[in-house]
């Protein structure tokens, strides 16, 4: 039905286009590190120390209670219901940040268990409401 | 009088109202800048097909393409 | 069938369709804008931000879309040399293009207020650039690439390598964490933003739509012409 013509050009995409996936995997399986752009708290547990001495971004979820306001220093939680790292902030955060919402925090590890944020990022989920949704689904779950 | 409550959306406003407008510049000066480029072609084609002979013309008009060409273009 | 295929059929077909779309479009995009700035209600989080998504969303979608179909038809052209099939991804670039880039500044109008910063080099943002620079391409090697076969192996292979950038941008927010959140309306799984939120988006989508058909058709239009008046020398 095809000519040989067309056969060819079949095969000469099916090997290009092939050739580039393999490609593309091994490019990202390689760069797996830059591609993310933070890691959780159980990640940076796992890390070696070396990594404590460049400015990471750590993200995961404030945890509920744990958000204390100081004048302009702010101390949270941020945990992925593994681990926990305490992050201490000083400025202002951006207006969606939250007890039990997402954040990004731009900075260094102290230790293991201590991030000094210079930056922090909220990060918001996929759900959209409005307000007057969530206060009946509150109502209804109590 | 225009409700300014509306307008200023709890300090949202500054971001909502510029994405919108961009939005609709950017789509309306494609449209014209695509809109002219059309109509420019339109009078070229036609000032082209004139420029040709009796002859050619007649046979251009049988082409269906060149007819609608024409045809549309003198309707704007 | 054969009709259906008559250049001269699908050209008298676009002027009829393109009058068609001229009729509608107004009356949907006021609609549409009236639905999402002000009937829609605000987020219970965002706030009144949750409006940029109504551009935004849409805006993507059919950049990506626009990606998705002008690759495919790249490829059957080069599998098997059908000359009108260069005439459609010609049209369709531009269009692609140009909803890339508003989403991306209305993204960055939405990452200010929500996130905190207008940039972030996450995975689904850059692949959003990297599309960018894709569509750029495109456009330059189909327009200064004089040698017609050179110039079409080249757009080939650009759209290819953008098609697997289509498929990073797609689960870029599943496979690596993102600042940007994942997708919310799924089209197997559970869609995630309310009803009241869903129409203006739809409408909106119905609206960016029927531009899209009426720049495109304009385009086709014009690639048609100047093919007939090479013709005519």
């Amino acid at each position: 039905m095809l000519n040989i013509k067309t056969k060819n050009r079949i095969l000469i995409f099916l090997s290009i286009f092939v050739l580039s996936i393999i490609l593309t995997i091994f490019l990202l399986k390689t760069l797996r590190n830059n591609v993310l752009y933070f890691y959780s708290p159980s990640e940076v547990s796992k890390s070696d120390e070396n990594s404590l001495k460049n400015n990471i971004r750590l993200g995961g979820m404030v945890k509920p209670g744990s958000v204390e306001t100081d004048n302009n220093k702010i101390k949270f939680i941020v945990t992925d219901y593994e681990k926990e790292i305490i992050v201490i902030y000083q400025g202002t955060v951006p207006a969606l940040f939250a007890e039990g919402k997402g954040v990004v925090a731009e900075g260094k590890l102290q230790d293991k268990k201590f991030f000094l944020a210079k930056r922090i990022l909220a990060k918001h989920d996929e759900n959209y409401m409005p307000p007057e949704l969530k206060e009946s689904m509150k109502q209804n779950v109590k | 009088m225009i409700n300014f409550e509306i307008l200023f959306m709890n300090g949202y406003g500054v971001y909502v109202w510029p994405s919108f407008i961009f939005t609709f510049v950017i789509c309306l000066g494609f449209y014209l800048k695509t809109n002219k480029a059309l109509k420019k072609l339109e009078k070229d084609f036609i000032k082209e097909a004139e420029s040709l002979s009796k002859q050619e013309f007649e046979n251009l008009k049988k082409q269906k393409i060149a007819k609608e060409i024409l045809v549309s273009h003198s309707k704007n | 069938m054969i009709k259906y295929l008559n250049p001269s059929y699908i050209f008298n077909l676009t002027g009829k369709i393109l009058s068609l779309v001229k009729f509608f479009i107004i009356p949907i995009v006021i609609v549409g804008i009236i639905f999402s700035l002000f009937l829609s209600p605000e987020d219970y989080i965002q706030g009144d931000a949750v409006r940029i998504m109504y551009v935004h969303v849409p805006a993507a979608w059919i950049s990506l879309l626009c990606f998705g179909t002008l690759s495919l038809l790249c490829v059957i052209n080069f599998i098997f040399k059908i000359k009108s099939m260069s005439l459609i991804f010609k049209s369709l670039a531009p269009i692609g293009l140009t909803f890339n880039i508003i989403a991306i500044l209305t993204g960055s109008l939405w990452g200010q207020p929500t996130w905190g910063t207008w940039w972030a080099w996450d995975a689904r943002i850059t692949s959003m650039l990297i599309l960018m620079f894709f569509y750029i391409a495109f456009i330059l090697s189909y327009k200064f690439i004089k040698d017609p076969l050179n110039s079409s192996k080249i757009c080939t292979l650009i759209s290819l390598a953008g098609l697997i950038n289509l498929v990073i941008i797609k689960y870029s927010v599943i496979w690596w964490s993102t600042l940007h959140q994942p997708a919310s309306v799924n089209l197997t799984g559970e869609t995630t933003i309310h009803i009241s939120m869903l129409i203006p988006l739809c409408v909106m989508l119905l609206a960016f739509l029927l531009y899209s058909a009426l720049i495109f058709l304009m385009k086709y239009r014009i690639e048609t012409i100047r093919v007939k008046k090479k013709g005519l020398k």
